[in-house]
């Protein structure tokens, strides 16, 4: 039952957070300075997700800075400028980890 | 002769039909980034699995709610046997971003019925919000963007539940060595670059990711990612306050 509850908890937060603007209150009551800066939501979300996962690994002690995955992620990005296609992004991040992390210490 | 007669009007039809057009559309722009998705909801079935789930516990929580990051956590932290008020709260921090991706994309589904909406709030995903975000900013004229949002998002609704079951079922043939969790960050990665345009958005975006690398190991709760997201979006509005005040300097200097 205590799994379940959590899960209810989860479900319903989410749906309220998701639907909350989605649904509520038009943006032309909102101040402009919030509608004019909404382009600002995606690159700022992304980039906040992105760079932690890209530079930390997980460790029982806590996150720890993993120079593979800060390579890996260079050559990804650099990648990511020039192509536009998705695909190479992600090949070429995980083949470069894929070599960087075999590298002693 | 009847099986060419019957199969040309579809291909001819099709483009008259925008709306079914716009989801193919959407459908079609993820298909690229299932690479990264699938295997990220295959991690997360066999974390279930791990767990000790029983296969009605997976399918009722990969059914109530979709939100990758914050499924994982909640599994993570019920394995660890966190309070569940803690693991409630925790995901529903990660969560928050979604209540500002409703307010960008508000005004694409201003004309929807609130049963509707709360429809699309239930399949949006990172990742079928920044496609359709990035397709609305280059088609402004696109009629039926919520078609294509529709489209992006059930594609990926569909992959991602299938991972997950796949994940429960065969978790344990996925090799260990697979950095499969890293491709998450090179999805959201890619999700990123069309989002870069404009110096204020790469200012804010360059802020958000400095805060988020301080501020992610130090806050407690995942609260570091909301505080740095709020710091990034913060600096790019003083970032494009500044530059617009100093060429107005440059402006007056010069009459």
């Amino acid at each position: 039952m205590r799994y379940y509850a959590i899960i209810f908890g989860v479900a319903l937060g989410s749906l309220f957070i998701k639907s909350i603007f989605l649904c509520g209150f038009s943006s032309h009551r909102l101040p402009s300075w919030i509608t004019e800066n909404l382009d600002l939501i995606p690159p700022a979300v992304l980039a906040g997700l992105v760079a932690p996962a890209l530079v930390y690994a997980k460790t029982p002690e806590g996150l720890e800075v993993y120079l593979p995955k800060i390579l890996a992620g260079a050559g990804a990005f650099w990648i990511a400028l020039r192509g536009k296609n998705v695909l190479y992004t992600i090949l070429a991040g995980m083949i470069l980890l894929g070599i960087f992390s075999r590298f002693p210490g | 002769m009847n099986v060419p007669s019957t199969r040309q009007p579809i291909h001819v039809t099709l483009p008259k039909k925008p709306k079914a057009r716009a989801f193919r559309r959407g459908a079609k722009s993820v298909l690229p980034i299932l690479l990264g998705v699938f295997p990220f909801s295959l991690v997360l079935g066999f974390a279930m699995k791990e767990t000790g789930l029983s296969p009605l516990q997976t399918v009722s929580f990969a059914a109530s709610v979709l939100a990758g990051t914050a499924q994982l956590a909640t599994v993570q932290l019920y394995a660890e046997a966190a309070p569940g008020i803690l693991i409630v709260l925790t995901a529903l921090t990660i969560n928050l971003r979604y209540a500002m991706y409703g307010l960008s994309m508000e005004p694409l589904v201003r004309e929807k019925s609130i049963l509707t909406r709360i429809f699309y709030a239930y399949i949006m995903s990172d990742q079928s919000y920044a496609f359709t975000m990035a397709e609305a900013e280059e088609h402004p004229s696109e009629q039926h963007i919520t078609w294509f949002f529709l489209g992006a998002s059930l594609v990926l609704y569909f992959f991602w539940q299938t991972g997950i079951g796949l994940g429960y079922v065969l978790g344990s043939v996925i090799p260990s060595w697979l950095p499969l969790d890293f491709t998450i960050p090179l999805v959201f990665m890619s999700l990123l670059v069309p989002h870069l345009k404009g110096s204020k958005r790469q200012f804010a975006a360059g802020t958000a990711a400095l805060a988020s690398l301080v501020l992610v190991p130090l806050l407690p709760l995942q609260s570091g990612l909301l505080a740095s997201i709020l710091i990034g979006m913060g600096s790019g509005i003083l970032y494009e306050k500044h530059t617009k005040a100093s060429k107005k300097e440059q402006k007056e200097s010069k009459s």
